[in-house]
């Protein structure tokens, strides 16, 4: 008995100790102060004490764990210390300075270390009494809907926890109208009388732009089997006859799409639940544009001369239109086919530059350790690798054999073709001119990839299309927006123009 | 008096039964659980709430029905008192104040007596419990706000709006009013009928089997109208002609059939998920309303329900619902059939003299809600139907829109349609707003 006291004593104590040493470096392990220990990362840690989780306004201040870890109960420690060997790999590998900081902020991959049942363990109730109309709908529509791992608080409220310049989740009226310092105003369009590149110009406005004329021929449309990264959509590869027309040298900028924007924009809504209640009563002639947007549709990135994103297919094509009427030319969206031919620019290889995907495909420690040169891949486009994670100027790239730049990355653009995967089969046997796609479908082909895609996705020949619903996701509008996707800012689109008797063919 | 002695247990048998009948059945949206369920909710009725300190309500809406809905709540059990009362007109107000005087012998002050268009909100806060509703329900969603904001139980009448976004207006302050723990009761009185409840049970037992198809009828003769009257303008001719009026009543398929569409989304604990309808007008005097619609409703899993309603006079009448099973039917009310129409389960009535079973011995659903109600906040078991009548009104109002539009309606567009009935500016005057009866495959224009 004595023995087994000498033992039990000393063992219950060393026994509580070591629970009471787990606790408190549970504890410790959880403040602040030990977080940024290893997390060096001041614009963080600043951001953070920006945003209202710092100043809550009840005194009570969110820290880091609360947000970035799951619940207590809720794979809490597991979380813990997953997160905290990786953290610790890093902090003896890595250079934080290296880190680009604010990627980590954007939204999909925000989502990865936010827990959305540690935004509910504290935001119980959806409905407090100061809940505005838009948060009423913004909230039934959460509540109401399957729950999607896509569908995360932060989606509305990605600066709860830390401040980001400019971020909006609301009604966004003033968009576009920052008054700019007064420029010479273009009182017409151009003249086009024979098949020549020109620079157009938007009547009343001070934009301008290069179209760049594209001579018709035939090319082999889609790619052959066998080529890396080649998707069953691409194929079977098809003989295409496409007639002379011009194209934009750049993806439409947002000066270009803001001289629209001003000129047509409307206030309050113009939804298909009207249309359906009007009937078609709308004047033929008058365009009705975009209505205001919903945040911050340049992300914050600027304007100017980086391409237009976030407007919707409908938006796009009523600028064309728009276009058209105020230059008095055809102005359209290109065909699928017109696109892959200018893109193509005469070369049957993966990309209009030498090169092979597999070798451009990957990126950081991978495409360090496998030393495969990249630098021709770099001056033609604007992809995952050297983006970094959003929209670029088009000065910074090196145009195609047709004179035409980022056709390929920056932005994927939109096609006027409705998307089926099976398309190349569908049209009749032999030489097929001037092919405008399917008749009908649900969603639209976009093309060249974008700022967000690896280079097997950035082939000439590769095919994506439009994604409406995810792309309306998180807009809390009721209805939802025609004009402005909510989740979507990395598709932008590129005018074509037809020769045609308004532009010197006879 | 007699007080009621109900033990703590019963009190909790009864807060199962309302949160069966209200809660349980359509938390819906997430699809259809027509599997036939094994477990049953027990119910227990009270046919008296327990007694507890003073509980006042307020009334808003003092016609026929809101004066009806107090006097059935002063019966609901022991210490019940109603307050203040309030109507757009004076005389609706007098009129209400003397029928409780009369009838319970409660003498509202008069100071507690609100006239106007606020009349809903000084009623609210003139410290009362529980705030009965019985307006027009183009104003339920601005009044249910306001009351679950200043934290007041609910009686309010069905339904609960009378366009897409008052709809969605009311699913908000319903979850709202969940957060809070408010019971609030919405006239939807078959989910508080004994047989009707008994029926429901059976159905989720299987009886019927699958659920494989419904009906929902609401055929009676003309309601009822008034001629516009030199004294009155035109605001408040509309008002007090209501239920002839899209934007004030909903149309009857709203203001009326919603009951019966209520039952089939309450025993298939759904909702339709789209509609295609039609509806006309022949008889009707004055508004701007149809007389008969017939709707095919379609539910997530492809259940057909049609609903067919008329308020014409000298026509078959026909107030009720049917569901069909994979093994029989029911008529929802209180008995099932087999596939062969041969009776194989009745309700069991309560006795009268002569010994028989009797519907006219059961309790009166319209005190029952307000029973149940009372108990719900006595014994600190909130229940909320809000959310479920919401649901129901928006049902009917998809099934309107279609019939006016000669359109298929789906759900999606109701939730994203921004339609809000009634004029822009509000007061006793002219009232500027489209008037035109709609007419199917024509522009359907009802917003000012």
């Amino acid at each position: 008995m004595k023995r087994f006291l000498i033992w039990f004593i000393p063992g219950l104590i060393a026994g509580m100790l070591i629970i009471l040493g787990m606790n408190k470096l549970l504890v410790i392990t959880s403040t602040n102060e030990f977080c940024v220990s290893c997390h060096i990362h001041p614009e963080a840690d600043m951001s953070w004490k920006r945003s209202v989780h710092y100043e809550t306004g009840s005194g009570f201040r969110v820290a880091c764990v609360e947000c970035h870890l799951p619940p207590k109960g809720e794979k809490y420690l597991w979380e813990k210390a997953r997160t905290g060997l990786r953290d610790l790999w890093s902090y003896w590998t890595k250079d934080s300075a290296s880190f680009d900081w604010n990627e980590r902020g954007r939204l999909e991959i925000a989502r990865g270390h936010v827990f959305e049942s540690s935004c509910i363990k504290c935001h119980e109730n959806l409905f407090p009494l100061t809940l505005s109309k838009e948060g009423e709908d913004a909230h039934l529509y959460y509540k109401q809907t399957k729950k999607t791992p896509e569908l995360h608080c932060i989606n509305c409220h990605l600066n709860a926890g830390h401040y980001i310049e400019g971020y909006t989740h609301g009604s966004n009226v003033t968009f576009g109208m920052t008054p700019s310092a007064p420029k010479e105003l273009f009182m017409e369009s151009v003249k086009v009388t024979e098949f020549e590149s020109f620079t157009e110009q938007i009547p009343n406005s001070s934009v301008s732009f290069s179209m760049i004329a594209i001579p018709g021929g035939i090319f082999k449309m889609g790619s052959p089997a066998g080529e890396p990264f080649r998707k069953d959509d691409e194929g079977p590869v098809r003989d295409v006859e496409i007639s002379p027309f011009f194209m934009a040298e750049v993806e439409v900028t947002w000066d270009e799409y803001l001289a629209f924007y001003a000129q047509t924009s409307v206030e309050g809504k113009s939804t298909d639940t009207q249309k359906m209640r009007s009937g078609m009563t709308a004047s033929a002639d008058a365009i009705s544009g975009a209505t205001p947007p919903y945040g911050q549709p340049d992300q914050g990135w600027g304007m100017g001369q980086r391409p237009a994103i976030s407007f919707s297919f409908h938006a796009a094509e009523t600028y064309c239109k728009w276009l058209s009427q105020v230059t008095g030319k055809t102005y359209r969206l290109p065909t699928e086919t017109e696109w892959e031919y200018a893109c193509r620019g005469g070369t049957t290889t993966p990309y209009f530059f030498p090169g092979d995907p597999q070798k451009f495909q990957k990126t950081g420690m991978k495409a360090r350790l496998s030393k495969n040169d990249t630098t021709v891949i770099n001056s033609y486009i604007i992809y995952k690798a050297n983006s970094p994670s959003k929209t670029q100027t088009p000065d910074l790239v090196k145009p195609n054999p047709f004179g035409l730049k980022n056709m390929t990355g920056n932005v994927a653009e939109f096609c006027s073709d409705w998307y089926q995967p099976d398309a190349y089969s569908l049209y009749p046997e032999g030489l097929i001119k001037d092919p405008k796609g399917p008749e009908s479908g649900d969603e639209r082909v976009i093309r060249g990839g974008s700022f967000l895609d690896m280079a097997g996705s950035l082939r000439s020949a590769a095919r994506s299309f439009t994604r409406t619903g995810e792309w309306l996701r998180t807009d809390p509008q009721m209805p939802k927006s025609i004009w402005w996707y909510s989740d979507c800012f990395h598709v932008g689109f590129r005018v074509v123009c037809e020769f045609d008797e308004k532009t010197g063919k006879y | 008096m007699k007080k009621p002695s109900i033990s703590r247990r019963k009190f909790l048998g009864k807060a199962v039964t309302a949160g069966a009948a209200g809660i349980v059945a359509p938390s819906i949206i997430t699809g259809c659980a027509r599997e036939p369920k094994k477990k049953i909710p027990e119910v227990s009725w009270l046919d008296l709430a327990p007694d507890g300190p003073v509980l006042k309500a307020g009334v808003i809406g003092c016609g026929g029905r809101g004066t009806g809905a107090a006097i059935n709540f002063l019966n609901a059990g022991p210490n019940l008192q109603v307050v203040a009362i309030g109507d757009t007109f004076k005389d609706r107000v007098d009129q209400c104040r003397e029928s409780i005087l009369k009838e319970k012998g409660q003498e509202v002050a008069l100071e507690n007596c609100f006239v106007g268009f606020d009349a809903y909100q000084r009623v609210i806060d003139a410290g009362v419990d529980i705030v009965i509703m019985a307006t027009p329900p183009y104003f339920r969603p601005e009044q249910l706000a306001a009351a679950v904001a200043a934290r007041k139980h609910i009686f309010t009448e069905k339904p609960v709006c009378v366009d897409p976004a008052g709809a969605r207006s009311v699913m908000a302050t319903a979850l709202r009013a969940k957060e809070m723990d408010l019971t609030i009761v919405t006239g939807t009185q078959r989910r508080h009928q004994r047989n009707y409840v008994a029926t429901w049970q059976q159905v989720l037992g299987g009886a019927i089997g699958q659920i494989a198809g419904a009906n929902a009828y609401w055929n009676q003769s003309k309601l009822w109208h008034r001629e516009a009257n030199k004294s009155w303008t035109e605001m408040e001719w509309m008002i007090r002609d209501w239920v002839n009026w899209t934007w004030l009543s909903g149309d009857h398929i709203v203001e009326q059939h919603v009951h019966n569409l209520d039952v089939i989304n309450w025993f298939t604990a759904s909702h339709p998920v789209k509609a295609v309808g039609m509806g006309s007008r022949h008889r009707r005097v004055t508004g701007d309303q149809y007389d008969n619609f017939s709707v095919d409703f379609v539910y997530p899993d492809g259940m057909h329900m049609h609903s067919m309603c008329r308020q014409i006079n000298g026509c078959a009448n026909n107030v009720s619902e049917r569901i069909q099973g994979t093994k029989g039917f029911t008529n929802c009310y209180d008995t099932i059939y087999d596939l062969a129409g041969t009776e194989v389960w009745k309700y069991g009535y309560p006795l009268d003299d002569e010994g028989k079973p009797s519907s006219r011995k059961m309790m009166d659903p319209y005190l029952q809600e307000h029973i149940d109600m009372v108990t719900a906040i006595r014994t600190g078991k909130p229940f909320n139907e809000l959310e479920n009548t919401a649901i129901s009104t928006l049902t009917a109002i998809m099934g309107r829109i279609s019939a006016y539009t000669g359109k298929e309606t789906t759900w999606e567009e109701m939730m994203n349609s921004d339609l809000r009935l009634g004029p822009k500016v509000f007061d006793f005057g002219k009232v500027d707003m489209p008037k035109d009866i709609p007419v199917p495959g024509e522009p359907y224009v009802p917003q000012a």
